[in-house]
């Protein structure tokens, strides 16, 4: 039984046809082909399928693609500006040396967009506390903190 | 919470060309301009931006996909199979069982005991018993669904010792030991008799999970010539081949493997995609259509390799003043249902002769005796994970240190000191270490870095309502650099165009480790090119060099040597035709920066693509190849006697936790962590493994475990199997020496994976220290150092 939703997809709008049972994760990936959002888990534990709706961080991988009508969805291939050029998150990523396998990479950066819109200026706990969503098995968490601090000051006028 | 006395984080570099241990070290160190520098990782762009691709990223048009139907009893005769419901579903295009299958009907990474499908039996809930193929992959699950299997169970084993008894059911024909092997070094009977403490005591270690982000997957691909294309994550492309080939019944030059960027892989996808290789390859040839087998993260947990659980009984003896002198082991080693990474590669190889080669652990010892059994189980396969084997007797030997201090009234820090190796130094096997020891440089920094005098006094508790306890542990270690079989080398070709742009061949692959970056880094020094010159080609057994896995931390140096050989090869015609441009000898021609020079007059120079370009004018080679294999390793089958391993890397690490003695609640507070690595090719990099090691030993300290009962595992998603968090990961300081390595790369050694060895035993030592709670079953949960604590009849009262 599918059904037409509208909604904003990295700044333009679109309209896809979708089934109740469709997942945000899958629509994305497979109908959009924008596969910089994982699965890892399929079951909300690893974030690496984190996306902003309406400016907030959400396990694709939970989120029913009928939920997001109206909406306004944001996938790490949306963060670039449309020239191209890195978002301050991404640089600082890169030259923090934050990611290695890179699979969680997109996560971590979602949500770290996420965190910088709602407190631009976190403390190391604020920052290990917004990331506790995201699974890294590579890292270790320290360069991630790191590259959250860089974007952060980056961002400071 | 953080430490008040929370210092800045510092990463110290220290080259040392002399110490007051060694002789100065005769390799010379000119200063580099690629290698030994912390650049972005080439990849960094793709990874930030979401367009790396895995293998789950690539286009799925065309593709059928698989499924494996697997058993739900841990040990069972197939009495019959019927899939006839299953083939009639529409979108089925094949069921599989194995009277289907026209190769061999097996496969693994050194022993091909497990089966492609199951024909007669059953040996682990998660063993193949059909596979599907069908155009969606809500129709295979359907299928599976419908296939009706027939089966008797058998008795299962889940404990290896029961696996030795006499009138334990047989898991396998030739019987349930895998391999016994046994170390014998001195007299340990009269070393126990000299010595003036004895201490006997058992740790038991379980299953883990290498818990990598991205779930496995691989995509077959027959070619119209007949050949097959297996493209996946892959640790290993040429053992995938060597077993995908005789599986289609074809020769290896028919089959063709390719790397793609891995999600982790930890030593896991060192073997599952040679399962998932071969599952997706049967399903292809047998439609003539591209298959792709995708696992959900339940059956990665479910099917794939993990860390061998152990059970190590320690007896150890010592002199009052803490001189170290007999050392007893025995090592009951689950191996699970099928031989994976387990058993022995001659004369070195194999993840249970490595545990009993480095079971008593980096002291000096004159007498030892190890007798090591490797047992199969009715439960998931032992195979190899980050470590090999290394950190389960880590555990038990540092463990054991402190449990031994302790009794002599010494600190960890002076009966470390007294026993550790230095240059010189006899192992266990008789290996004498007569180069790049660094482990003494190790234990000394990182205490001053710790503080460890200071910390060490400040143990006890912290909170007014007495009920946290604050403690300081140590832990230290080595691991090889080197796979210790006898055919361990690697292949790398270098080819200069006539623009000055290379490309760079190694089978060596992409987990996150960074090789992508340190190959290419190792290449543009060589030659004296920018990073940004050398091109690495995805690995391709089509066309990379034979280069062996990359495991073992030995990627670095070993590939990093053939490279530098195969840099050389071309180097010999530029070298030539440089010297004539230049008018100098060609001993006098030196390359950097893009630049070919006079090196006693460096501004007579020319472009490197100028003289890459005169050399292909004039038809002279500008393909090199490199092949270099580590002195040959040896180890007598009866002692265990002999120089396994060509060199070692070293490290100390020390850790301070804080205990709620009330609910065993651990936080860790501060963490240094010191390296003897030979050189840091990327220190930025190194300093990456360093952090993500720790993390996955402190995991293995604290939360870990596949929880196991009647073989049926209980948490195979993330929700119940607990990784650590960046709430659970302290800040980790890292310290890095170089003791240069005579045959590596600049002096390079491994690094991938001694990090996580002795993160564990620091943290279990600082609990022990923090609150009187030994625990020697792992994981220290919560629930373990509270009983921990009541077994030692409470906290102490400091």
């Amino acid at each position: 039984m599918s059904r037409d939703i509208s909604f904003t997809l990295n700044g333009q709008v679109v309209i896809v046809a979708v089934d109740p049972s469709t997942l945000l994760i899958d629509l994305l990936r497979d109908s959009f082909g924008l596969t910089g959002t994982k699965a890892g888990c399929r079951e909300g534990e690893c974030g690496a399928c984190t996306v902003l709706v309406d400016g907030k961080a959400y396990n694709s991988c939970l989120m029913p693609a009928m939920k997001v009508q109206g909406r306004e969805v944001t996938t790490i291939e949306g963060l670039q500006k449309p020239d191209g050029s890195l978002h301050p998150i991404q640089e600082a990523f890169m030259n923090a040396g934050a990611a290695q396998c890179g699979f969680c990479t997109p996560g971590m950066i979602m949500n770290t967009a996420a965190l910088l819109r709602s407190n631009p200026n976190p403390d190391e706990h604020e920052i290990r506390k917004a990331l506790s969503g995201v699974l890294c098995r590579c890292t270790g968490y320290r360069k991630i903190v790191e590259a959250v601090q860089i974007a952060a000051a980056a961002k400071q006028p | 919470m953080s430490d008040k006395y929370d210092d800045k984080r510092k990463m110290q570099v220290l080259v040392k060309e002399r110490t007051d241990f060694l002789p100065f070290i005769r390799f010379k160190e000119a200063e580099l301009a690629v290698a030994g520098q912390s650049v972005n990782r080439t990849d960094d762009p793709l990874k930030v931006t979401g367009k790396l691709r895995f293998g789950a990223d690539y286009s799925q048009e065309g593709f059928l996909h698989g499924k494996i139907l697997r058993s739900p009893h841990p040990h069972a005769i197939i009495k019959s199979i019927d899939t006839t419901k299953a083939e009639e579903v529409e979108g089925v295009v094949a069921v599989l069982t194995a009277k289907d299958l026209i190769g061999r009907n097996g496969f693994g990474a050194i022993i091909p005991d497990q089966p492609v499908i199951c024909s007669d039996k059953v040996r682990f809930v998660g063993d193949g018993v059909a596979l599907v193929a069908a155009e969606t992959e809500q129709i295979a699950h359907k299928a599976l669904a419908l296939i009706e299997v027939d089966y008797e169970p058998l008795p299962a084993i889940f404990d290896p010792r029961d696996s030795l008894k006499e009138d334990a059911p047989k898991i396998h024909e030739k019987g349930n030991l895998l391999s016994y092997d046994k170390l014998r070094k001195g007299d340990v009977d009269s070393g126990f008799e000299q010595a003036d403490v004895i201490l006997e005591r058992t740790y038991e270690v379980p299953f883990l999970e290498h818990a990598y982000m991205e779930p496995d997957m691989a995509m077959a691909i027959p070619e119209p010539d007949g050949t097959m294309l297996v493209e996946g994550p892959m640790q290993a492309p040429f053992t995938v081949r060597r077993n995908v080939a005789p599986v289609l019944g074809l020769p290896i030059n028919r089959v063709r493997c390719r790397q793609i960027h891995m999600g982790g892989g930890f030593g896991g996808k060192e073997d599952s995609p040679i399962d998932l290789g071969c599952r997706a390859a049967v399903l292809a040839q047998h439609t003539g259509r591209p298959v792709r087998l995708a696992l959900e993260r339940e059956e990665v947990t479910i099917q794939t390799a993990k860390r061998h659980p152990m059970i190590m009984e320690v007896k150890i003896g010592a002199m009052k003043d803490g001189t170290l002198v007999a050392f007893q082991g025995v090592i009951y080693d689950e191996q699970g249902a099928y031989a994976s990474l387990g058993p022995k590669i001659p004369p070195a190889g194999g993840s249970h002769i490595h545990s009993m080669v480095m079971m008593a652990g980096p002291y000096v010892i004159p007498n030892v005796k190890v007798d090591a059994y490797l047992c199969y189980t009715n439960h998931p396969y032992g195979g190899a994970m980050r470590g090999f084997g290394a950190p389960q007797v880590h555990i038990a030997h540092e463990q054991m240190m402190d449990e031994l201090a302790s009794e002599l009234g010494i600190s960890p820090l002076e009966i470390r000191r007294k026993n550790a190796f230095r240059l010189g130094s006899q192992t266990a096997t008789g290996q004498v270490l007569d180069q790049s020891v660094g482990l003494r440089e190790t234990l000394e920094a990182c205490a001053k870095a710790f503080d460890w005098d200071r910390r060490s006094r400040e143990t006890g508790y912290i909170d007014r309502e007495r009920s946290k306890r604050r403690g300081v542990g140590i832990g230290m270690g080595w691991y090889r650099t080197s796979i210790g079989t006898s055919g361990d080398a690697c292949g790398a070709n270098v080819y200069v165009h006539e623009d000055g742009s290379v490309l760079l061949y190694t089978g060596i692959t992409e987990m996150g480790q960074g090789a992508f970056t340190v190959l290419p880094q190792i290449c543009a020094e060589e030659l004296g090119v920018r990073l940004e010159d050398v091109r690495l080609v995805q690995p391709d057994t089509d066309l990379v060099p034979e280069s062996g896995p990359t495991v073992g931390s030995r990627s670095t140096t070993l590939m990093g040597n053939a490279i530098i050989q195969a840099a050389r090869q071309v180097k010999e015609s530029l070298v030539e035709a440089a010297a004539k441009m230049l008018g100098v000898a060609t001993e006098q021609v030196e390359f950097r920066n893009r630049k070919v020079f006079d090196r006693d007059n460096p501004t007579s120079s020319v472009e490197f693509k100028q003289v890459a370009s005169r050399c292909m004018a004039a038809g002279k080679r500008l393909v090199g190849q490199g092949w270099w294999a580590p002195p040959t390793p040896s180890l007598d089958p009866e002692t265990g006697q002999g120089n396994p391993y060509f060199v070692y890397t070293y490290s100390t690490h020390m850790a301070q936790v804080a205990v709620d003695t009330e609910t065993g609640e651990v936080e860790v507070e501060y963490y240094v962590a010191a390296f003897d690595v030979g050189k840091a090719i990327n220190p930025r990099a190194l300093e990456g493994q360093i952090e993500g090691g720790v993390a996955m030993g402190l995991g293995y300290a604290l939360m870990e475990k596949v929880v196991i009962r009647e073989g049926v595992i209980q948490n195979t998603n993330l929700q119940n199997y607990l990784i650590p968090t960046a709430l659970d990961v302290p800040d980790i300081n890292p310290i890095i020496l170089e003791v240069a390595n005579e045959l590596g790369p600049y002096g390079a050694k491994g690094i991938g994976e001694m990090p996580n060895i002795p993160a564990t035993p620091a943290i279990l030592n600082a609990i022990c220290n923090a609150c009187g709670g030994r625990v020697r079953s792992l994981p220290a949960d919560p629930e373990n150092v509270f009983w921990a604590i009541k077994e030692a009849g409470g906290p102490p009262n400091k």
